[in-house]
């Protein structure tokens, strides 16, 4: 007898916590099948608008709900997680042996170090790494860091989402990358935390993080949207179209629960 | 959407016990206190907890969080998913009736401390005095 399939789609950086949900919901239902397929959020997004039918979207950004897929394919979301922005090195990184939060900035910007991050127009953590330089210009009080940092960075620099950058890191592509604290325990990665008025991680900042802005592609092929720089949280849906509802109601409950607060927090997620 | 998680019925020893070894940060009593008679979301709680500034060390959303969920585990405070039809949802805390006796046992145990601190400063004024008189004028 063929298993009933349950669809998600969800963001790169959800990868680890996405496959620990799985296996835990197939214990749970041994008669559903989870496939998942993951993507920068923003990508997500626009396969949903492209038609694209999933039981279970999970975004790296509730704004990406409210911009692109609410009213349709999506009605209701819940915001289930947060995170950090920290910069994200392997053993051999050039640098690596003097970098501190306070000094992140000079190593990255000398000749022989390089850094990567995702693309803004496709996955939030692109986006939010070029909030975090501006934040950092800002917090360390050093005119034109975003500019130098922004220009450093080259087109092929730029992945399409963060958990590409764990990979790249790995192979010695690069020194340095911008990804989520979670991603770092995925790929076993040490990082460097950055304050809090610069990594996106805490509401009592918000209005600080107002201060950033990043232009990315809207919804509407050519237009474009001005982001505003808020604390990062992650949200997930069943659209209205799910061909399995009844199934991601289930797959819902779990993320939501306590055991998925656990699932989250082994993950390094923050649950909330 | 809603969940609650279930809760045990510690005694009122146990409850005092527990809550002994969060008064000195504070961040147990005032996360009580700010749930008294209204639920919220944690990321207005992070808020209130700034505002109040009652807290020892750091007040970063992971610690808020995760103490949260140890107050729910030890049944002083439960959690549910907003009802709404459409658009975003949080999940809210509220105090339980547990979480309510703990709140008044928080009082006296904080006020003991006070007491405590008080003695302390009173004790390094007069020490302060003591050896201003002691200090031979220049």
């Amino acid at each position: 007898m063929s298993k009933t399939p349950l669809l998600i789609l969800h963001a790169g950086a959800l990868q680890h916590p996405m496959q620990r949900f799985a296996r835990e919901f197939q214990n749970l239902f041994p008669e559903v099948e989870v496939r998942s397929e993951s993507a920068g959020s923003r990508a997500c997004a626009r396969r949903l608008l492209e038609g694209r039918q999933v039981d279970i979207v999970a975004l790296a950004d509730p704004l990406i709900f409210d911009e692109l897929l609410l009213p349709h394919p999506v009605q209701k979301y819940y915001i289930f997680a947060t995170d950090q922005i920290v910069l994200t090195y392997h053993a051999p990184a050039r640098g690596a042996e003097s970098i501190t939060a306070e000094n992140w900035f000079e190593i990255l910007l000398r000749e022989d170090v390089s850094f990567i991050r995702s693309d803004e127009n496709l996955d939030p953590c692109g986006y939010r790494t070029l909030m975090v330089w501006q934040l950092a210009e800002q917090h360390y009080g050093v005119p034109g860091l975003y500019q130098r940092l922004n220009a450093k960075c080259r087109s092929e620099q730029i992945y399409p989402k963060s958990l590409d950058l764990g990979s790249a890191l790995l192979e010695g592509k690069a020194d340095y990358a911008f990804q989520y604290l979670c991603e770092v325990k995925q790929f076993d990665l040490r990082y460097v935390t950055l304050p809090e008025e610069v990594n996106l991680s805490n509401p009592i900042f918000a209005n600080l993080y107002t201060r950033a802005t990043v232009e990315v592609e809207g919804k509407a092929s050519g237009s474009k949207t001005v982001l505003t720089g808020e604390p990062i949280e992650f949200a997930i849906a069943i659209p209205v179209n799910s061909p399995q509802p009844e199934v991601a109601y289930e797959f819902l409950q779990l993320t939501l629960s306590a055991a998925g607060q656990r699932i989250l927090d082994d993950c390094g997620l923050v649950a909330y | 959407m809603s969940e609650r998680n279930e809760t045990h019925e510690p005694t009122e020893a146990d409850l005092r016990d527990l809550l002994a070894g969060h008064i000195e940060k504070m961040l147990w009593p005032t996360l009580l206190l700010l749930l008294e008679g209204k639920a919220a979301h944690g990321y207005e709680l992070i808020h209130a907890l700034h505002e109040m500034d009652t807290i020892e060390g750091d007040l970063d959303p992971a610690t808020v969080y995760r103490n949260l969920r140890r107050m729910e585990e030890d049944g002083l405070v439960s959690s549910y998913w907003e009802n709404g039809p459409a658009g975003p949802a949080r999940r809210l805390y509220t105090l339980s009736e547990r979480g309510e006796q703990a709140l008044h046992l928080c009082a006296p145990l904080v006020s003991n401390r006070k007491d405590r601190l008080e003695r302390f400063l009173q004790r390094y004024s007069a020490v302060r005095a003591d050896n201003g008189k002691e200090k031979p004028t220049k």
